[in-house]
């Protein structure tokens, strides 16, 4: 499988990459993309299974990019990882299509939780 | 400095406990409070500041400071790399996120809806920060090692 990390944060990059390693998902191919431009023409070139986005980034955020990708008809599975947290946010992000949100700062533990029965559907 | 009392909004007990989890959680660091409480000095000599900015029911910025070695420690952690062998640019990438996530969660617990900006970072040698038209409601200072964190929540207020 292959999963596109958003995030406009090189550190945070990695950090997400090494965790994913951490949570017991090394098998999965890892793609990146600094914003929601990138990310929509990411997932359009490489239609990724899983997209991990930053929810605040500059030129396009993640939620603009989730409801992009969603009016183009694209229902690839998406979850935020974003270091706000509210309920609102949260509602805001299911509303939207979102499978999950997970906060910053956060543990492999809290990946394996999130992700485990996504990426086995 | 003076520090205003705060109310419910935000304390410097949940200021440091959100620090310290960020730090616990990404670079595997203590971060314990500073033995001096708010008489502790701004670290010294070269530093990076990151800052945001929350924007709605709440307007405020928060700052986060330390010296520029332990940004380059810090951040050596987060990119899992060699002494010395990160870039200034990949340095202050990591102090910004730092910086992102401890004015995020300080985001959650003040009224909202609200918005928070990117990070920046400032770098330089014994300067002062100064928010026109805000007020300082929270002054947080931490050590890791031997080095002084400050975390700084200063709230716009009407004119």
């Amino acid at each position: 499988m292959k999963i596109l990390i958003v995030d406009d944060s090189k550190a945070m990059r990695m950090i997400v990459t090494r965790t994913l390693r951490q949570a017991g998902f090394a098998e999965h191919a890892v793609l990146e993309a600094t914003d929601g431009v990138e990310g929509l023409a990411t997932v359009a070139a490489e239609s990724p299974d899983l997209v991990l986005s930053d929810w605040n980034m500059p030129n396009v955020d993640g939620i603009e990019f989730l409801r992009a990708l969603r009016e183009r008809g694209d229902q690839v599975r998406f979850g935020f990882v974003t270091s706000e947290s509210t309920d609102a946010m949260r509602e805001t992000a299911l509303e939207a299509g979102a499978l999950f949100l997970i906060a910053k700062p956060f543990t492999a533990d809290t990946f394996a939780a999130s992700l485990s029965g996504v990426l086995a559907a | 400095m003076t520090v205003l009392d705060t109310g419910p909004e935000v304390t410097d007990d949940q200021v440091a406990s959100i620090a310290q989890d960020v730090w616990e959680s990404f670079l595997a660091l203590a971060l314990v409070p500073h033995p001096l409480g708010e008489q502790a000095a701004d670290p010294a000599g070269p530093t990076l500041t990151g800052c945001v900015s929350v924007s709605g029911s709440w307007e405020g910025s928060v700052f986060l400071r330390c010296g520029a070695d332990l940004a380059r420690s810090a951040a050596e952690v987060m990119f899992d790399a060699e002494p010395g062998g990160l870039s200034a640019e990949e340095v202050c990438d990591a102090l910004g996120e730092l910086t992102n996530m401890v004015g995020g969660n300080i985001k959650s617990l003040l009224p909202g809806p609200s918005r928070l900006s990117l990070p920046s970072v400032a770098a330089g040698n014994s300067y002062t920060v100064r928010v026109p038209g805000a007020v300082l409601l929270t002054r947080t200072a931490l050590l890791c090692g031997s080095g002084t964190v400050t975390v700084c929540v200063w709230k716009a207020v009407s004119p």
